[in-house]
């Protein structure tokens, strides 16, 4: 029976020997935690000082208290010596070579060390300029359509005068219509009117000829021919004298 | 210790312990990786700057299914270039004067090529075997020239790197020890040796970038040939 244990504390891999804890770790994935959305600590803007371009200035500092200002340089001088008169290193074909190797790598350094460091920083300063040029540009933009926005607002208040004037104008064609249709309206009246009139005036006057033929007709025959002799004997009578 | 000239290309080991991996190791540790920063420190923009311009440079010639092997010729260069320049320095081991290690770089990187070329396009793989033009009577010869010569390359891939660079780090023991020995001489010729060393060492930094450059080229056009 002893046989089948294993078989079932093999489910759990924690207690399955040294290889399960790396085995339960295998699962968890880097980065996923919420530790790693913590913003990170801004890089320094300058690598730290060295001096003679390898030894750290806070080796300086730490040996000042007690050695002052040429402890470091005592202490090199004194190891470079102790190491070459216990012939603990030998000088050989190898300490030429590193001579020679080492004068051509300060001599590099020293000449393109700032021209490569300026092209260095001039890539990092064109990244730069291209999202400087970009916040301009949208902020520039930005500007013009505030002010744009206000012009906009000026001319809206402008705009009543408009509509105003736009009214009157509206009024004015209206009451221009209103008058010639007035106009029209009196003539026509008007047109009828002294088409009775007229009629008026023809009637009288019809009437009044009418009137006077009939009198006039009735006055010459009623003029009996006893009048007419009296009428002839006077006209007789007076061209007689 | 007393040097002989065979000590700067014996495999390091520290009472038996091979170190060979360390010496192996030491281009991963010198180059930071990539961060999330936007802005970077002067190092890493450098970096970044000449892997994406040593990139495009190579694969320029070369279309798109090529492009796979961008990571890998890239990451090669870098590598050889760290391992020969800091070979030059005093004391060092230098792997890439190991003809084994070299040929373990050019023969699989080589024979991928081929094996991609003749699996993916072999009529086109095999008619590099034939250059255009060739007069008719020569055709049999220029074929059998034209394979040995492609089964060359891996072998002078490897041993063109190793040559150079052995032959740079021998030529410099070699002077640095004359130069030694007639310090105590004469000096008057050891200057002039010493003048000669400074020359060698000059030679041997444009060597050492050169030949990386030049087997990781080699490579893309055989890659430009196959794909």
């Amino acid at each position: 029976l002893n046989h089948r244990f294993p078989l079932f504390a093999s489910g759990s891999l924690k207690s399955s020997g040294p290889i399960g804890a790396g085995l339960v770790q295998a699962s968890r994935s880097l980065q996923t935690s919420s530790q790693s959305l913590a913003p990170v600590p801004p890089l320094p803007e300058y690598g730290g000082k060295v001096r003679h371009g390898l030894i750290p200035e806070e080796f300086f500092q730490l040996l000042y208290p007690k050695t002052g200002v040429t402890g470091p340089y005592m202490l090199g001088t004194g190891l470079l010596v102790y190491l070459l008169s216990k012939e603990i290193y030998i000088i050989n074909h190898e300490t030429i070579a590193a001579i020679t190797i080492g004068t051509i790598i300060v001599y590099g350094v020293k000449k393109f060390g700032p021209s490569v460091a300026a092209f260095a920083d001039k890539l990092n300063e064109d990244k730069m300029a291209k999202a400087q040029e970009a916040k301009d540009v949208a902020m520039s933009s930005l500007t013009q359509a505030i002010e744009n926005e206000k012009k906009e607002q000026w001319r809206v208040e402008g705009r009543a005068m408009l509509f105003d004037a736009k009214r009157n104008n509206v009024a004015m064609l209206l009451e221009t219509n209103y008058r010639e249709r007035l106009h029209m309206v009196t003539n026509e009246v008007k047109r009828r009117l002294d088409y009775q009139i007229a009629l008026q005036h023809l009637n009288r006057r019809m009437q009044q000829e009418h009137m006077i033929n009939w009198v006039e007709k009735n006055v010459i025959g009623s003029i009996t021919p006893q009048q007419r002799v009296i009428h002839k004997c006077f006209s007789d009578h007076l061209s007689n004298d | 210790m007393t040097l002989s000239l065979f000590n700067q290309f014996l495999s390091p080991s520290l009472m038996w312990i091979p170190l060979a991996a360390i010496a192996l190791a030491l281009p991963w540790a010198l180059f930071p990786h990539q961060t999330t920063r936007w802005v970077n420190n002067r190092l890493l923009s450098l970096q970044s700057w000449f892997l994406g311009q040593f990139t495009q440079q190579i694969f320029l010639p070369i279309n798109s299914p090529g492009h796979k092997w961008a990571l890998l010729l890239a990451s090669l260069m870098l590598f050889l270039i760290t391992l020969n320049t800091a070979g030059l320095l005093p004391y060092t081991f230098t792997p890439t004067t190991q003809l084994s290690m070299n040929m373990g770089f050019a023969i699989p990187l080589w024979l991928a090529t081929v094996v991609l070329g003749l699996c993916t396009q072999p009529t086109q793989a095999l008619g590099h075997l034939l250059p255009e033009g060739t007069p008719t009577p020569l055709i049999p010869v220029l074929i059998i020239i034209e394979t040995i010569s492609l089964f060359i390359r891996p072998i002078a891939l490897g041993v063109r790197l190793t040559a150079n660079l052995t032959a740079g780090h021998l030529l410099i023991q070699l002077i640095s020890s004359a130069t030694s020995v007639l310090l105590s001489v004469l000096p008057a010729v050891a200057t002039f040796t010493i003048t000669l060393l400074f020359l060698l060492t000059l030679l041997e930094v444009a060597v050492a970038m050169i030949q990386a450059y030049v087997f990781v080229l080699l490579l893309s056009l055989y890659l430009q040939e196959n794909v």
